[in-house]
């Protein structure tokens, strides 16, 4: 999987670099596990102090409130909707225009790609109203459509620019060969690049997914009711005025956060490989 | 040249955009106000925006609501779209929805001090004439103040949230105390309880930089006899009495009666700490009552009180609480204004009202339904006493938000020390100023 | 090197295009080079197209209408929003009140401090990375958890540690040094805290960004600055960050971005408090249009923000240029 050769020095980093790695994995877990320990503690345990690493009496009553009282499920579901299809769209969208901006005889190129770095610099809160009343004009409010929309085009121009930079970094004798041998633009890049571009697209559907997974202010706003809710507006409604349900937060954000990291860690492997590749410069 | 071409640029765009904007067309409020007059003999569907209601027995009380309606209503059929509680992100997500002239949710809940502003941004329709005559006698008047604007009624009545002191029973007789009849005692016995080291907090209260603060300051004015505006609605704040209630604020910090972290206290951070046993005295809404006193959730249920608030040595006055609470208001592009009005008048009737008293751990807004029979089976002295407070009214103005950023800024500051409250009031007053001249940002 | 070609040389052709000359569709399989550079340019727009169109039909038509409200009198009436005459006043409003230049100056102060700590963190954490074994793939997915958490979930589990009361930090704070701070309760521990909460959800990504640099560059830049016998330290600040540098300024860039409309962090964790320490600009302009209905003065707040960012990208994309046009090919 590595192609790297052992660097003079690394040897007696072994331990440096190993405690690093430690100390990384507790700083990005240590939130988190406290988190999980937390859904499952009690309302009179939860603002205990000093605060217990784990649950003296374990409950499950906040994931009961969570999935009964508060339809989590039916919001992980939507969710998983909007981000899945968004990220496929933004993917294939994503691929061939990052395809073309980095290897086709394209111009204006350069303003292409400076006006997509222009759009993403305005402030969403002030896209919301008159996104609204295009959607309303639309018909798309309350319907998945209604945020993929949106969402596919405002992750799109980042997504563009990671593919374009990526392919931009592909050899071009792959190319030139399905050229000579008289493929047309289109064959060439869904038979030759396209199996090479699997690392950028892995990476840029992280970022989409990422994204579109967890924003907030667009789904609050267009898809308001209850059916179409997804699970970051779902979870901000457990906040109430009159009292913080921590306990109901952290099990519902379990829920959205552990499969997840299962699929995560299951996949390590292509997830690191797909991330960070660089065999492709051969 | 170039110049012409953006003015018609910006002609054009601006053309697209009003005609995106009307896509309803220009609507007479005469016309929306004739409809909402007649109540849909035939099917119509309502949605109903509506935050948590604090419940007493586990029921959903919306639910419950909307199925008594529907009982007498039959033939229109009611659907709840759950809001946010938190009132920031709730007025956000409708006020987006109605300026885009949204017909849903045809009927939405808001809180009693959004009246001015959303009437005046046309996000509420004026529901004075389709009230039937006396229809506020028997509401509070601080109710109809707060909802009146240029003239208009914006709001109908739902539930109030009036201010309480909560106290520890237990803690207070243990030590041989009484009940504070001022805040001077109260800081009395507050040190006295802290020093026994049975009690982390004296007194727990709202100064986070929201609106929560805004209460907790209008109170505390309104206790030592100050004026935030004045007859004209001018700002008005200043002078000693004005002092002394910032300088009250800064003492309970000051003197560790309050801890420093209620500048980042909300109601409900304070009530957690509260339940949780850390306070010997609460300032907080009614609905702070059923919460504190479920076994379940609170570790001192069964050993407290809650009284109307006390007031400042040699006043003479007590018993100030803001004129809380949340009212429903009526989408002006609802499509069945008719049916809408309908509901939010039933909701204000004597059914719903008595429902609240029955299911609810808020104090219902029609004053005969605090005294019956429904509220003392529950026994809560939080709507037993209702009738007792001296309600204020905060001010009612379209710039509202800005008028109580500009109350609790420079108070927030108070409370952490870092303004003295002379200064915090001579700041309160200056953004006063600017937000009423709709000015501030 | 080889991988510049296709782009470098088929550029020329295809702008000398001889448009005019286009009298009918090559023959498939024609290698003429005139033919397949014309193919291959107009494939260019049919294959960009989409996405281009996609991304303008949504932003397009609200970045330009918020401009119009942002110079308009804006009134709201029962027929909706209203556009009034023209005027500058929003601006004005905005430009001579010290609240702007507060919410400017703790915003720009947010992304500098915390894109600098997480570009320091982060390229520390890729070297951490590139040279651990099996054991990496566990870490990097670790890392992404937090990343991936969602933020409202991510800024109220900061905000229950953070808690004044009953908050884990201020609790390991008074165990180590004998105070408990009130965290959120103080302008500076706020905003600090903002940052680690920033620093600790987004550190991941630019580490990711940057190992994928890490392996982009070739074994042999190192084994030929062994041979020149240049110390791990050297190599790091002569061959590794030069390489480093194209892949990096894209992370910042896009970080740069995000940090400045920073608003779930604020919203949850202070609601821009204490006093208006941590009102960034993203919270003042919600404010203003969702709290004022003030819909001219925030589309105001957003024009000036996205001028002030987009200001800060030209000139960053003008400083590194020749670095990103050469990201991925170096």
């Amino acid at each position: 999987m590595s192609r790297h050769i052992p660097r003079t020095g690394v040897r007696r980093y072994v331990n440096v670099v190993n405690l690093g790695g430690l100390l990384i994995a507790g700083c990005a877990t240590l939130p988190l596990v406290w988190m999980a320990s937390a859904s499952f503690k009690g309302p009179g345990e939860i603002s205990a102090t000093p605060p217990s690493l784990l649950p003296e009496d374990p409950t499950l009553g906040n994931y009961e409130t969570a999935f009964v009282r508060n339809g989590i499920g039916h919001y992980f579901l939507n969710s998983v909707v909007v981000a899945c299809v968004s990220t496929v769209l933004i993917l294939s969208l994503a691929f061939f225009a990052g395809y073309a901006l980095a290897r086709l005889p394209l111009r204006g190129r350069g303003a292409v790609m400076t006006a997509l770095l222009m759009l993403s610099v305005f402030p969403p809160i002030a896209l919301l109203v008159p996104l609204f009343l295009m959607e309303r004009q639309a018909g798309l409010l309350n319907s998945y459509p209604g945020l993929i929309v949106p969402y596919v085009a405002l992750n799109l121009p980042f997504a563009i620019w990671i593919m374009r930079n990526y392919l931009s970094g592909i050899p071009g004798e792959l190319e030139e060969a399905a050229v000579v041998d008289g493929a047309g633009p289109l064959r060439t890049a869904v038979t030759v690049i396209l199996p090479l571009a699997r690392p950028g697209l892995f990476t840029a559907g992280v970022f989409a997914f990422t994204a579109t997974w967890s924003e907030f202010l667009l789904a609050l706003t267009f898809n308001g009711s209850d059916d179409r809710r997804t699970v970051s507006v779902g979870i901000a409604l457990f906040t109430s005025q009159y009292q913080v349900p921590y306990g109901v937060i952290f099990a519902g954000a379990m829920v959205a956060t552990v499969p997840i990291a299962v699929l995560v860690l299951v996949f390590r492997r292509s997830v690191v490989s797909g991330m960070t590749t660089g065999a492709v410069k051969g | 040249m170039s110049l012409r071409r953006r003015t018609l640029l910006t002609g054009a765009l601006g053309a697209a955009a009003a005609g995106l904007l009307t896509g309803c067309g220009g609507k007479d409020l005469d016309d929306l106000l004739t409809r909402a007059a007649a109540v849909p003999r035939g099917p119509a569907r309502l949605t109903w925006w509506v935050s948590e209601i604090p419940s007493r027995r586990g029921g959903i009380v919306a639910d419950l609501i909307i199925k008594a309606f529907e009982r007498r209503h039959p033939r229109i059929s009611v659907s709840k779209i759950n809001a946010l509680s938190t009132s920031d992100g709730n007025r956000s997500a409708i006020a987006t929805q109605l300026a885009g002239g949204s017909p849903q949710p045809d009927v939405y809940l808001g809180d009693t001090t959004w009246p001015a502003q959303f009437g005046d941004s046309s996000l509420a329709l004026p529901v004075e004439r389709l009230l039937p005559d006396g229809f506020w006698d028997a509401y509070p008047a601080a109710l109809r103040t707060g909802s009146t604007h240029g003239g208009q009624v914006y709001a109908v009545p739902f539930f109030t949230d009036s201010a309480y002191l909560f106290y520890r029973k237990d803690l207070l007789a243990k030590h041989g105390l009484r009940l504070p009849r001022s805040w001077e005692e109260l800081l009395h016995t507050s040190r006295t309880v802290q020093r026994a080291g049975d009690v982390e907090a004296g007194f727990l209260w709202q100064a986070a930089v929201t609106e929560s603060l805004t209460a907790n300051v209008t109170e505390f004015l309104a206790d030592a006899g100050a004026a935030v505006l004045d007859g004209r609605g001018r700002a008005a704040l200043g002078g000693a009495a004005a002092e002394r209630a910032f300088s009250l604020m800064a003492e309970f910090t000051g003197s560790g009666v309050t801890p420093g972290t209620v500048a980042t206290y909300e109601e409900s951070d304070s009530q957690d700490a509260f339940t949780g046993g850390r306070g010997l005295f609460l300032r907080n809404w009614s609905y702070a009552w059923v919460n504190a006193s479920a076994p379940g959730v609170s570790h001192v249920a069964g050993r407290i009180g809650a009284v109307p608030r006390p007031g400042f040595e040699g006043t003479g006055r007590s018993g100030v609480s803001c004129a809380g609470g949340w009212s429903n208001f009526v989408n002006p592009s609802s499509q069945a204004l008719g049916a809408a009005m309908e509901f939010a008048r039933f909701c204000a009737g004597e059914e719903v009202q008595r429902l609240l008293a029955r299911e609810a751990g808020v104090v219902p807004a029609m004053t005969s339904v605090l005294t019956g029979p429904e509220a003392r089976a529950a026994g809560d002295p939080t709507v037993l006493r209702a009738a007792d407070l001296r309600l204020v009214a905060r001010p009612v103005t379209p710039y509202y938000p800005q008028v109580s950023k500009a109350l609790y800024t420079p108070a927030n500051a108070v409370v952490r020390g870092d303004l003295s409250p002379a200064d915090g009031v001579r700041e309160a007053r200056e953004g006063l100023r600017t937000a009423l001249e709709g000015k501030a940002l | 090197m080889s991988s510049a070609l296709p782009t470098r040389t088929s550029k020329t052709p295809a702008e000398g295009g001889d448009g005019r000359a286009r009298t009918g569709a090559p023959p498939p399989g024609s290698a003429r080079p005139g033919s397949v550079a014309r193919r291959r340019a107009r494939a260019g727009w049919f294959f960009a197209s989409p996405a281009l169109l996609v991304v303008a039909a949504v932003t397009v038509f609200p970045v330009l209408f918020s401009l119009v409200l942002s110079f308009c009198e804006v009134r709201l009436d029962y027929g909706g929003l209203r556009l009034g005459s023209p005027t500058l006043g929003h601006y004005e409003a905005l430009l001579t009140h010290p609240e702007w230049y507060r919410a400017l100056a703790f915003t720009l102060g947010f992304t500098v401090v915390s894109v600098f700590a997480e570009l320091v963190l982060g390229t520390l954490v890729a070297l951490v990375l590139e040279r651990l074994g099996a054991a990496r793939g566990w870490i990097l997915a670790l890392l992404l958890l937090p990343w991936a958490l969602i933020n409202v979930i991510a800024a109220q589990l900061w905000s229950y540690l953070f808690n004044g009361t009953y908050g884990a930090v201020g609790w390991l704070c008074e165990q180590l040094f004998g105070t408990q701070p009130d965290i959120l309760g103080e302008p500076v521990p706020a905003m600090a805290a903002m940052v680690v909460v920033d620093v600790w959800k987004t550190t991941p990504f630019v580490a990711i960004v940057v190992l994928a640099g890490l392996m982009l560059i070739p074994g042999d830049v190192y084994e030929a600055a062994e041979i020149d016998g240049a110390g791990p330290w050297t190599t790091f600040w002569k061959v590794t960050l030069p390489q480093l540098r194209p892949i990096v300024a894209i992370a910042v860039l896009f970080r740069i971005l995000q940090a400045f409309g920073i608003f779930d962090l604020p919203f949850v964790l202070t609601q821009g408090g204490p006093g208006t320490a941590t009102q960034s600009v993203a919270i003042l302009g919600y404010r203003i249009l969702f709290q004022n209905l003030d819909f001219g003065g925030g589309a105001a707040v957003a024009v000036t923000t996205a001028v002030i960012v987009m200001g800060c990208c030209l000139l960053f994309l003008r400083v590194f240029r020749a670095h990103v046009d050469e990201e991925g090919r170096a």
